[in-house]
Formats: structure tokens, C-alpha cells, sequence
């Protein structure tokens, strides 16, 4: 069995452990960074892309809201390159107490969000589909953020320094020698091949699946409470500005712009099950009436997907089983040695993906404390791979570099504009055979058409690259469209189900994947 | 300002059933006018006659799998039309591709045996009438294939195909074409124009022959020429001295087009009227019938009377028929009853994208000739029948033609317009 040794071992490639795995490599520490699937695949991947000002918090979660602000200013220098500058609007609507707007005011001085009250007059002049009827807006510095590029931009610039990323290797089992934990044994996804980490300290970063994670190592009593939350893409953005409903946080009341759709959220039910991806009909029939709240006609809009995602609750005495929107949105890091006398083990987690950062900190400043050699934190000022022009993602950014070789470059996507150089290089880099990791890295397919004419000419591409069999390319495809269906039949009506349609006769009906090798169990020669 | 006009019979659509019912309804001597808010599914699909492809296994001959599916699927449009009259209506095709505006094409093969076409990524797929431009990719007689793409045309990738072929049992490889224009990306069309320029057609032939093999027959991507398909195809063949094939593959498709040109010119040249872009928007009623249909153009309303009506406006891909987000069902054009809905609290979709899902075989409710519940006086035609899933089944252009000949064959017995005019 292959062996690697290392300073730290980061399990978890979110935003968390991606962030772990970038701070202990800008403090220069050796450090191997492990995610059962692809980074950025779980809680982090399937959010609604809101880098938070505060707002939300400010009323009910004080401290949270601090750590907000504070981190949306450092992300916004230092990780520019993958947040857009859409700004948020706080909006009193018919539906919500009035009485509210006064303590968010107070809220966001106490904490230092900047918030300034406009006429509604003016916000519905910026954002005409609001609803007319709203009372109050406040404007709040909210920001988007692509997670995949961040994600990605950490673990690049940590490899650079020499980290090991290894995506789709899963922790089948985690070392421990008497109160010492020294490493774990990963598998890999494609090979199935074992491979043993020997690690000076071991960061647990697994989120939700934080408790499962620690039990592994003999750890009892990590109680991460999964709250599962429901959110929808929608096919434009609606709002160019993040509209928050100006109450106290429940469900549907935010829309987020992000890259070319708007993105509804969310619901919060308490699940066992942090691998529960089910969607109820129920909610999204909830999310829609209360996107018309914000948006009149919002149901006359294109649904793209749907999806869930996990928040990691860290459990706190006051909070019930059932209510986990009420348990602290503030992160945990638990010191194994101090908390159950386990040295070389650290779990983080809790915590939301505008703090990752501070999370990835907190993390390193204790780990690198049992390394002996405290060195000191430089993510808040190093600029990620790619932003280092600290200049913010623009909406038209795509398409005027499209437009400056508009006669000699080739367009795959064409809803999210990628073209084929740039598809070729990420399936050369990554080495992945899988279409769902070129699309999280590229956004490929994540339009109007959700890959309706794109993926069989990746699925092409895939192929004709070197070292891909048909078999892999046919599965790529077939799996794709499967992963793809699970997103969208939930919310297929209107020209959303026209299009599904249209996809149909493409696949099933003119390329006739169903009849595939892949899908036949002898070869057919007639 | 509002006028109103008088026809024989009106057909809503311009797809394959619509021009089908136009084009024999004109025949037939009525005086038709083809209303259709834009073109139909002919640009989108593939532009052979599937008349049935799976039952659920692979069908190798339409004609004898036929009386049993109809048996065991009631509901079916194919159990109202009836074998011989889609044969019939196959045969009509045929003849009105021979006499078509593109000199020389045709379309062969019949009911008896299904033709087994590679598709773009290598699958093989059942057919029973297709463009002779198609015919030599059948899979049963052929021993060895070279699939020849072009890096500029994103839309068809050789390589797979021809992987997935010679695991299917058809040996294959792929070679890329050396072709030079002026742009990165081409699609279908683009490079149909160009096929249609002898000159560059013989360049492009003498460059291809350097790299191929004795015995293989060429496989090409649905782009031999827009206006001459066959002039392209056979000097191809010729210049080659082999069989030359082409393969469908995504939209926009030049087969499709050349399909829609051949239909419209047979609606025209019996005097039939095509107006696009004239999408109803209401209706008037007398009692159980329907008198008029209005459309709103260029600031204009403009009333269709008629004593009949086709309604061929295809399904949920055309937006004719509508799911809206409180999961409420409407057929758009006329508000007509639908049949196939899952019943209340019956889920609308199934998980697994490969299973069949409940939805798929809405349509609007007929009787057993085919007209509307509720209004006796509309035929209904093609993707707006239910109880067909054509894109699994394999039977869309067969429903398409059939309901379309059938529409129009029911009209001009009742209403007693001389008949047999092109017969």
C-alpha cells in the first residue's frame, strides 16, 4: 500500500478544509487535503452563493453578523476574482412586520454593517421587479461568490506550495495509537486503490458530516445537527441586486443573483441524514409563493434545478431537534486534546461559508500551536491564485472576452459561454472523466438548456482527448443526464418543461442514448 | 382593425403533421390555410420516418409488430389510424419527395423492415423511412465504416461514434476532415451551404479520398447540401467511389429542412396557404363546433373562419400544451379537454430519468376518428395526440404523417370537396 507523510491531514474539501489546507500551506506546512467526492460537492456546493454583509444576522445573532462583515471585506480583497459586487436590499414587503426594519436598523450599527435606508422609490428604480408594495429598503454591502472558483483557487495555490489534493478519495478508516491520532487510510474512487496518510495532526473539516467523521476516530459525542435547506435557480436574474426580506430570517425570503440566474432560498428542516438530498414537492410549492412575494410573476419565470443542501449545525444546549434555524450559526473548533484528551485531532465545524476563512484560521492557529511552532496566519491579506488585480467579477466579463475573438475560438456552452480551449484544458487538469466535475468548475451546462446541446459535445471532447474510452465517455454522459434529471423534474412546468422536452428528443430520441453499449447488455450486430 | 377570411378547413401547426394535412387537404381540392406561429419539430429532429422503433424491444419490421402493438396499446394514435392507412401515408411521402423542388432526392425503404442508423454518438437507431443520403449507414450491411468529422463542427464528434459502433459490433474509425473557413464554429447549416458549392465539394472530396481505406463506407454528419442533397451525396459517392452515409445529429437539422421545403411546396403547389408567425390567440364557438380561429400580427387581427379544423400544434415541446407551476395542465390554442394527466396525487415525474415518466403520453382528448372531445369539428394530428411517447417508441413521424393524411382524408369526405385531385 502506497504511503504519504505529512504535517497536516485535512479531511473535507469544502470551503472549510480547502481554506485549512490553504493557510497551513501559506504558513508553510506540508499538508494533504482529502474529499470522499469532488471538492466543493457538499454543504459548500449547494448553497445559494451569498457572500453574507451581516444583515441577516443582525438582529438575532449579534456575533454573527461581526464575523460576517468582517470576512466579506477581507474576501472581497482577497478572493475579488471570485465575488461579484451586486450589493443587497433589506425590504420591508406587505407580508412583514414593519416593526422589524427599526431593529435591523439598530441591528446593523450595533454590529458595523453598513447599512444605509433608501426611498423605495429608488430601489424599485435599481430592481423594477420588485414588488411594488414594499415600505422600507435598506441597502447592505452583500456580495456573490462562486465557490467552486474559490475552492479551487485555494487548493491550486496550496499545491503550488506542495499540498497533495486529493479529491474523491474517501477516509475508510482513521489512525490512532493509543490518544494519539496519527493519519487515516483513504480509498480512491476510481481505482479502489488504499492509500495510508501519516499525519503530525489531523484536521477533521467534514461539516455536516463532521460526527461521523470523528466517531471514525474513536471520538464520541460530535453532535452536528443537519438542517437540509431547498434552493432554486432560476433561468435570469430576476433581481441584479440580493433581496433579502426585511424580518427575521425564515424560509424563501432571499434571492441571489449569481453569474447568469437568480438563486431562491432557502427552507430549513432538521434531517438525520446529511446524504439527504430529497426534495418535497411541498417546498418548492413554498419557495415559489414566496418568490412571488418579493418578485410578482416570479412563477411565470424559467425554474432551472433544484436542489438541497445541508447546513452543519454544531449542537448547542438550547436548541431543539426540530428547530435547527435557531441554533447558533457560529463555528466550532473542537480541540480533541483539551475536549477528550486526543492529541493530532481537530474538528471544525458550524459555521457559514462567508466565515470559512476565519474558520480556516481558527483551525491553523490551534494546529499549527500543537505543531510547536506557532506561525503566523497570512491568509487574511494573500490573494488567491487569480485575484491577485483585486479587481471583482463583472457579469459581462464572459462575454468581452468572447467578443475580442468572437471568429476564432469555439463555444461549447453556449448559455454560459465556455469555450472548448477552456473545457480542454480543465478535463487535461483535473484528469476527470466526469461532466459534473467539469461543470462545477466551469459552470458548462448550468444555463437555460442544462446541458441540452453541450454535453454530448463535451461527452465528444472527453473522448477524443487522450486516454478516454467510449465506455467512459458513454457513462459520463448517461450519468450526467441521470444527475441532471434528479434536479429537475421537481420543477418542471412552463418553458422549463418545453425545454426538458426538447432534451428529450435529443438525447432519447435523436442520439438514442438509451440504447448506448453502456445500456445494452450484449452488442447488438444485425 | 379586423378582417376575417373564409376557408374550407384551417390547420393550426406547421411540423410535419400540419404540412402533411395542408398539403393533401389542397390536394384534395379544398381551399386550406396552414396557420402556425413559427416552423415546427422538422428543423429540430432527424427528418426520418420512424414509424416504430421499440415496442419495448428493438423492432426489425414495422408492418408485423404492428397488429400486436395495436392490440396491447388502446389508446395509441396508431390504434385509430390503422396499419395500412400509415402505410398509405408513407407512401405519399415518398411520392411527394420524388416530385419535390430537390432534384433527384428521395426517401426510401417501407413498413416491412426498419433501417438500423448510427446516430451522432454511435448508437443504433431504428427507422423504416429514410433520406436515401442515410441509407447506406444501415447496420446490416455494413462491414466497416469511416466517420469523418471536422473539428469545427462541435455538433458531431467521429471519434465516439465510431468507438461506440465497432462496440456495437460495427467496426469503424474516425478520421477529421481537413476543412478551412473563416470561422471557429460551424454548425449544420453553415456547413450544408458550403456542400452544396460543387467546387468545394470536389475540394473537399479530393482531400478526404488521400485518407481513406479500400473497403470502408463513409459516414458524414448531416450536412450534404441544403438545396441539392442529392447533387452533393451522389458526386460525394462518386468522387469517392464508395457509399457515402449521413448521420443525423443536434439541431438545427438540414435533413429537417429539406423535409419542411419538400411538405411546403406540396401544400403550395395545390394551392394551399402557409401563414407563420400567426399565432392563434382566440376562438369562437357554435355550440359543439368551432367557427373561427383569430391570430394577432404586425398590429393586425385577422379572423380564419372554416367549417373544419386540424389542430396539429405538437405537444409540451411546442408549448401548444402547458403544465403552469400549480401543476395545472391547459391545451393552449383552442382549451381543449387533454387526456393521459396522472391522476390527482399520482406523481407528475419519476426519478430515474430513464423510466417512463407519467407525463409523457399527454394530449389532447379524441374520439375514435380523432376529433376533439367537446368539438366536433377539429381533426387532431401528430404530437397533440396522446398515448404515444414518440421519442422512446420511435413513432413520431409516423404518427405525424399518419394523423395529418388521416385529418385531411376525414375532411374531404364530409364536406364532399372534390376528391382524388392528386390521388
Amino acid at each position: 500500500m502506497a504511503t504519504l507523510s505529512t504535517d497536516v491531514l485535512v479531511i473535507g474539501g469544502g470551503a472549510t478544509g480547502a481554506g485549512v489546507a490553504w493557510d497551513a500551506a501559506l504558513r508553510g506546512y506540508d499538508v494533504v487535503l482529502a474529499d470522499r467526492f469532488d471538492l466543493a460537492e457538499g454543504t459548500s456546493g449547494r448553497f445559494h452563493g451569498l457572500l453574507h454583509s451581516g444583515g441577516r444576522y443582525a438582529v438575532k445573532d449579534p456575533h454573527a453578523a461581526e464575523e460576517c462583515i468582517h470576512e466579506n471585506r477581507i474576501l472581497r480583497n482577497i478572493a475579488a476574482d471570485c465575488i461579484e459586487d451586486i450589493g443587497g436590499f433589506f425590504v420591508t414587503t406587505p407580508f412583514d412586520d414593519p416593526e422589524y426594519a427599526d431593529k435591523f436598523m439598530a441591528g446593523c450599527r450595533a454590529t458595523g454593517v453598513d447599512c444605509e435606508e433608501i426611498d423605495p422609490a429608488q430601489a424599485l428604480r435599481e430592481e423594477p421587479r420588485l414588488n411594488p408594495g414594499i415600505s422600507r429598503v435598506f441597502r447592505v454591502p452583500d456580495g456573490n461568490i462562486d465557490v467552486w472558483k474559490t475552492v479551487w483557487a485555494m487548493a491550486r495555490g496550496a499545491q503550488e506550495r506542495g499540498a497533495r489534493i486529493l479529491p474523491y478519495h474517501a477516509v475508510v478508516a482513521i489512525h490512532r495509537e493509543g490518544d494519539v491520532v496519527t493519519g487515516a487510510r483513504l480509498r480512491g474512487h476510481a481505482t479502489g486503490e488504499e492509500l495510508d496518510v501519516e499525519a503530525r495532526v489531523t484536521v477533521n473539516a467534514s461539516g455536516a458530516w463532521a460526527g461521523q467523521v470523528a466517531e471514525m476516530a474513536g471520538i464520541e459525542g460530535v453532535r452536528v445537527l443537519p438542517g437540509r435547506g431547498i434552493m432554486i435557480a432560476m433561468n435570469h436574474r430576476l433581481v441584479n441586486t440580493c433581496i433579502n426580506r426585511c424580518q427575521m430570517p425564515t424560509d424563501g425570503d432571499i434571492i441571489v443573483p449569481m453569474r447568469t440566474v437568480c438563486i431562491i432560498g432557502t427552507t430549513d428542516e432538521h434531517t438525520e441524514d446529511p446524504d439527504d438530498h430529497h426534495v418535497p414537492l411541498a417546498e418548492v410549492d413554498q419557495m415559489l409563493d414566496d418568490g412571488e412575494k418579493l418578485v410578482p410573476g416570479f412563477r411565470e419565470a424559467r425554474a432551472l434545478r433544484v436542489w438541497t443542501g445541508v447546513r452543519p449545525l454544531f449542537e448547542d444546549a438550547k436548541a431543539s431537534d426540530t428547530q435547527t434555524r435557531d441554533v447558533t450559526r457560529a463555528h466550532a473548533m473542537l480541540d480533541h486534546a483539551e475536549r477528550d484528551g486526543v492529541t493530532g485531532f481537530v474538528t471544525i465545524t458550524g459555521g457559514k461559508l462567508t466565515t470559512f476563512r476565519l474558520m480556516a484560521e481558527d483551525t491553523m492557529t490551534a494546529v499549527s500551536r500543537h505543531l510547536g511552532d506557532e506561525r503566523p496566519c497570512l491568509t487574511k491579506t494573500e490573494p488567491l491564485p487569480g485575484s491577485e488585480d483585486g479587481a471583482t467579477y463583472t457579469l459581462g466579463e464572459r462575454l468581452q472576452r468572447k467578443e475580442k475573438n468572437l471568429v476564432d475560438e469555439q463555444i461549447i456552452c453556449e448559455c454560459e459561454l465556455v469555450p472548448r480551449w477552456k473545457l480542454e484544458q480543465a478535463i487535461q487538469r483535473r484528469a476527470t472523466t466526469n461532466l459534473d466535475d467539469i461543470r462545477r468548475l466551469l459552470r458548462l451546462a448550468m444555463g437555460p438548456c442544462q446541458g441540452g446541446f453541450c454535453i454530448y459535445r463535451a461527452a465528444g471532447i472527453l473522448h477524443g482527448l487522450d486516454g478516454l474510452s467510449a465506455e467512459q465517455a458513454d457513462d459520463s454522459l448517461l450519468d450526467f443526464l441521470k444527475e441532471r434529471w434528479k434536479g429537475t423534474w421537481p420543477i418542471l412546468y412552463g418553458d422549463q418543461l418545453r425545454q426538458a422536452r426538447l432534451d428529450d428528443w435529443i438525447f432519447q430520441g435523436v442520439l438514442d442514448v438509451e440504447h448506448l453499449p453502456a445500456n445494452q447488455p450484449e452488442a447488438v450486430a444485425t | 382593425m379586423r378582417s376575417e377570411l373564409h376557408y374550407d378547413a384551417v390547420v393550426i401547426g406547421a411540423g410535419t403533421a400540419g404540412l402533411v394535412a395542408g398539403a393533401r387537404l389542397a390536394e384534395g381540392g379544398a381551399r386550406v390555410c396552414v396557420l402556425a406561429k413559427g416552423i415546427g419539430s422538422t428543423h429540430l429532429a432527424p427528418a426520418t420516418i420512424d414509424v416504430l422503433g421499440y415496442a419495448p424491444d428493438r423492432v426489425v419490421s414495422p408492418s408485423g409488430v404492428l397488429p400486436e402493438f395495436i392490440a396491447a396499446h388502446p389508446g395509441h394514435p396508431y390504434a385509430a389510424l390503422g396499419v395500412d392507412a400509415i402505410a398509405e401515408a408513407a407512401r405519399w411521402l415518398q411520392s411527394r419527395v420524388e416530385s419535390g423542388p430537390l432534384a433527384g432526392y428521395r426517401y426510401l425503404g417501407d413498413l416491412d423492415r426498419n433501417y438500423l442508423l448510427p446516430t451522432a454518438v454511435g448508437a443504433l437507431r431504428p427507422s423504416a423511412i429514410v433520406p436515401e443520403t442515410m441509407a447506406a449507414g444501415d447496420s446490416a450491411d455494413l462491414e466497416r465504416a469511416c466517420v469523418v468529422g471536422t473539428r469545427m463542427l462541435r455538433d458531431f464528434h467521429p471519434a465516439l461514434c465510431a468507438s461506440n459502433l465497432s462496440r456495437l459490433g460495427v467496426p469503424a474509425r474516425s478520421v477529421e476532415a481537413d476543412i478551412e473557413l473563416e470561422r471557429a464554429d460551424q454548425n449544420a447549416l453553415g456547413l450544408a451551404r458550403h456542400f452544396d458549392d460543387p467546387g468545394w465539394r470536389a475540394a473537399f472530396a479530393g482531400r478526404l479520398a488521400l485518407k481513406l481505406q479500400a473497403d470502408e463506407r463513409v459516414g458524414l454528419p448531416a450536412v450534404l447540401g441544403v438545396r441539392d442533397p442529392h447533387g452533393a451525396w451522389s458526386d460525394l459517392e462518386h468522387r469517392l467511389g464508395r457509399q457515402v452515409f449521413e448521420i443525423p445529429t443536434l439541431p438545427p437539422s438540414v435533413p429537417g429542412m429539406r423535409l419542411y421545403e419538400i411538405l411546403r411546396a406540396a401544400l403550395r403547389a395545390a394551392g394551399g396557404r402557409l401563414v407563420l408567425g400567426a399565432e392563434v390567440i382566440s376562438s369562437e364557438r357554435d355550440g359543439s363546433r368551432l367557427s373561427s380561429v383569430a391570430t394577432h400580427s404586425a398590429g393586425h387581427e385577422t379572423r380564419y373562419a372554416a367549417p373544419w379544423f386540424v389542430l396539429a400544434s405538437g405537444g409540451f415541446n411546442s408549448g401548444a400544451i402547458e403544465l403552469d407551476s400549480h401543476w395545472v395542465t391547459h391545451e393552449r390554442v383552442l382549451g381543449l379537454s387533454l387526456r393521459g394527466l396522472p391522476a390527482e396525487g399520482e406523481p407528475r415525474f419519476l426519478g430515474d430519468y430513464l423510466a417512463e415518466q407519467p407525463m409523457s403520453q399527454v394530449g389532447v382528448a379524441v374520439d375514435g376518428e380523432l376529433r376533439a372531445e367537446g368539438a366536433e369539428n377539429v381533426l387532431v394530428a401528430g404530437a397533440a395526440l396522446p398515448g404515444a411517447v414518440p421519442w422512446r417508441e420511435g413513432c413520431g413521424e409516423g404518427i405525424a404523417l399518419a394523423s395529418g393524411s388521416h385529418a385531411a382524408q376525414l375532411v374531404l369526405a364530409r364536406s364532399g370537396a372534390p376528391a382524388g385531385a392528386a390521388a
